[in-house]
């Protein structure tokens, strides 16, 4: 049974600990939308040296702050003006749930799988133990001494 | 000379066909000389594969310009390790790096592993036929021996951002992982197909998978190193496609190292084991599709082609054939032994299982997310570094919680005085130093839960140490003595805490990340920047040519509180290869305690100079952690005397 709490704690401090606003990120904005630029990765990490998709979102980006816009504001801006490929992360809504609770979802029914046979295993008789090594005759194991002898020198 | 490449790689080709029918042939016909012909079959592939490889080294290193791959990533300046490195720099010379490696360790356990004589067949059946695939690819489809109509006077040259020393490692080191899980997953193949069920597979290639998760683990890190600073953002992991692909078969390989321990002590999850292995296999080849098909835009994504549904149609079939086989071996793979109690070591092990398939299940959808969502809603997204830290944080968290419990528990079944006995002094440091690490200010709460289960982690490992050295020293031997003793003798356990160790730095490098600064500024010179403790004085820029470069070095003087501490000259390179890709090379001061990153982000044409300086704590530790885990797979490695006698008996016993 302790394993089990131990698996409820762990479960309740994963979903604890997961973040619930998408658009947290350490270097602000840039490092919430995704450069345009066909890199991967986000404005704040696009890794050319200069680039014009980067360059023409950031100043958006600045433009609308000087307007006194929210992030939200901003966001709501930049997916209208690109779609929503130009964020870092999925919304949580509609088919892009999958993307966010499958993979609890998967270790939740893992870990469901794990209690239950494990449970069952647990109730029944036990099992037969492992077969040990193979039988060697006294010249076997003799040979077999004399070579570990020498794999050990 | 250009015609002995092509040629020995179309007799490649048929010989790997050769040395996938042979012994399967001769298995059904009980004709041994079949079997033993495809066993010359695996050497002649290897010799073959070696003239094409040391054809396309040999056009490399003479500029032989006139063959397409040497024009497209190689120039008359570049250096002679570059020129190397142009080997594997390209699709068809990475092609045929593969098949080389996987030919050499075909090769290799035909001559070492002979002994596993009805398994062999099969198992070179299995190998072989992935050896027909890739030799097929170039034969067919890319071969690194095309010619141009007209020979350039110069190549292209090596993109810029591989020429950086971790890529001369990161590839080599990537591929002999990605290789190596071949050799345990024709094992498995073998073993299904003969009914040979037990953990005789699992023992023949318990080294093959440690040497293979070994040269992953530092293909990632080479990787995570060339990231750093060679990309020029601050950082070392973006979460991109081609990352991530080399992240999920080293997730799921390192759950197979983990629960084959359980079929070997338990006779337990020969059901699982096989899935793992089948899925770190097809992982790797989905690797290798990913990096080459172009089906996802990556940074890394430097050579990409149309052959993207070759490969998709191999990983079908390669998961087809292993899932019908295990389908069908069902009956005979009821494990003999079952779990005892749900608190037990198995039980810690069956849950880091579920966490680190979980993990590597979270990346899988995320980076093939973008691909669905168009499917299936016909609008295109992203799913970048957001989304996964997100998303994978907790389950990184939960995983380094159930590596300090997993110690702590005993096999089959821990009472509760094992328990309370075996939690009490980890738990009572664990929140010691919670305590000290609030005290001392630490906010973050996440940052603070990584460093809180790290001492846990930590804890409960010394504690196993310590335990085990004071036994011995119970039996007169002087501590010290006993706890090297005591790792003597059973390597694969201390070896592997070690590497338990090596991965606790890792992930206190990365929860530093979390107390990363950074600042951006536009400086005249002679103006300063300051950030955190350092202040960054700019001196000047200069510019020089190199000889594959012009070179623009930007010169900061750095100070600590008043005192210099150093001078440090972040670049933009020109290549002569590459003009139209300014090149940016990062200034990086590591210590102990932080690094201090630097980059130059461009130059005004009125002097100015823009910055942008990171300060990212603990990276080094990063470092020093895969040297820990390198140590601590070494010991694993490491031969013993119980493993050998087992071995030397099976051999004596099948031979006799």
């Amino acid at each position: 049974m302790r394993t089990a709490w131990l698996v409820v704690v762990a479960a309740g401090f994963v979903l604890m600990a997961a973040p619930r606003h998408a658009h947290a990120g350490e270097r602000g904005l840039a490092s919430t939308f995704m450069c345009q630029c066909g890199c991967g990765l986000t404005l704040a990490s696009c890794t050319h040296a200069s680039c014009g998709p980067r360059d023409q979102v950031l100043a958006e980006i600045a433009g609308l702050e000087r307007e006194g816009r929210s992030p939200a504001q901003i966001t709501t801006a930049l997916v209208a003006r690109y779609g929503e490929v130009i964020l870092g992360a999925p919304t949580r809504r509609g088919f892009n749930l999958l993307a966010w609770w499958g993979p609890y979802g998967a270790i939740a029914a893992g870990a469901a799988l794990i209690l239950g046979l494990g449970a069952a295993w647990v109730r029944r008789p036990r099992g037969l133990a492992p077969a040990g090594p193979p039988e060697l005759s006294p010249e076997q194991r003799e040979r077999l001494e004399r070579e570990l002898r020498d794999f050990n020198d | 000379m250009s015609e002995i490449g092509p040629l020995a790689i179309g007799m490649a080709f048929v010989v790997s066909l050769y040395g996938l029918a042979a012994p399967l042939l001769g298995k059904a016909l009980k004709r041994q000389e079949l079997v033993r012909s495809g066993s010359a079959a695996v050497y002649a592939n290897f010799l073959l594969l070696s003239v094409a490889s040391a054809a396309l080294l040999q056009a490399l290193l003479a500029r032989d310009f006139g063959n397409a791959y040497v024009a497209s990533y190689t120039s008359k300046d570049l250096g002679f390790w570059y020129t190397l490195s142009a080997f594997w720099a390209g699709q068809a010379g990475s092609l045929l790096f593969w098949a080389l490696l996987l030919t050499g360790f075909t090769a290799l356990v035909v001559w070492r592993q002979s002994v596993y004589r009805e398994l062999m067949p099969y198992v070179i059946a299995t190998l072989m036929g992935t050896s027909a695939f890739f030799t097929m690819l170039l034969a067919f489809v890319s071969s690194p021996f095309a010619r141009v109509p007209f020979t350039p006077a110069d190549g292209s040259g090596l993109n810029p951002l591989l020429q950086n020393p971790g890529m001369f490692f990161h590839p080599p080191t990537q591929y002999l992982g990605y290789v190596g899980f071949t050799i345990p997953f024709a094992f498995a193949i073998a073993a299904m197909a003969t009914r040979r069920l037990d953990d005789e597979w699992i023992r023949a290639t318990r080294r093959w998978t440690l040497m293979a998760w070994f040269f992953l683990s530092w293909g990632v890190i080479f990787g995570m190193q060339w990231a750093y600073v060679e990309l020029g953002w601050g950082g070392y992991w973006a979460w991109d496609p081609v990352e991530n692909a080399s992240l999920m078969p080293w997730l799921t390989a390192t759950a197979f190292l983990h629960s084959v321990m359980i079929q070997e002590k338990r006779d337990m999850l020969k059901v699982w084991n096989l899935v793992l292995i089948i899925l770190t296999f097809a992982l790797s080849i989905f690797g290798t599709f990913l990096t080459r098909s172009g089906v996802l835009s990556s940074v890394h994504s430097f050579a990409l082609s149309s052959m993207g549904p070759l490969f998709f149609g191999f990983i079908l079939l390669t998961l087809a054939v292993s899932f019908i086989l295990l389908f069908v071996r069902l009956p005979a793979l009821r494990s003999a032994a079952e779990l005892d109690s749900l608190v037990s070591r198995e039980s810690s092990f069956l849950f880091n299982n579920l966490i680190l398939v979980g993990a590597a299940f979270s990346v899988f959808l995320g980076t093939v997310f973008p691909l669905l969502s168009e499917a299936v809603r016909g609008v295109k997204i992203s799913v970048g570094p957001p989304f996964f830290n997100q998303v994978n944080v907790p389950i990184g968290l939960a995983l380094l919680l159930l590596m300090g419990l997993c110690p702590l528990l005993a096999w089959r079944k821990a009472s509760p005085r094992n328990l309370g006995r075996n939690f009490l002094i980890p738990a009572v440091i664990t929140v010691l130093g919670a305590v000290l690490m609030v005290a001392f200010g630490l906010g973050n709460p996440i940052a603070l839960v990584a460093f809180t289960l790290c001492v846990f982690t930590t804890a409960t490992i010394l504690q196993d140490f310590h335990r085990g050295a004071m036994v011995r020293q119970s039996h007169g031997e002087a501590y010290p003595l006993a706890f090297v003793r005591l790792i003597g003798r059973n390597h694969r356990r201390y070896g592997g805490y070690v590497v338990h160790i090596g991965i606790i730095l890792l992930f206190a490098g990365m929860a530093g990340g979390a107390f990363s600064a950074e600042r951006e500024a536009v400086l005249k010179k002679g103006e300063s920047v300051a950030l955190n403790q350092y202040t960054l004085r700019y001196e000047g820029v200069s510019q020089y040519p190199t000889r594959s470069a012009a070179v623009t070095a930007a010169t900061l003087t750095v100070f600590n509180g008043g005192e210099q501490i150093a001078v440090m000259t972040p670049q933009r390179n020109f290549h002569n290869t590459h003009q139209d890709q300014p090149m940016t090379e990062v200034a990086i001061r590591s210590t102990i305690k932080e690094d201090l990153y630097i980059i130059l982000a461009g130059l005004g044409e009125d002097g100015t100079a823009n910055f942008r300086v990171i300060v990212n704590p603990l990276m080094m530790w990063m470092w020093i952690g895969s040297a820990v885990l390198t140590l601590g797979t070494l010991i694993a490695f490491w031969p013993e005397r119980g493993e050998a006698l087992r071995n030397r008996s099976r051999y004596l016993v099948e031979g006799s």
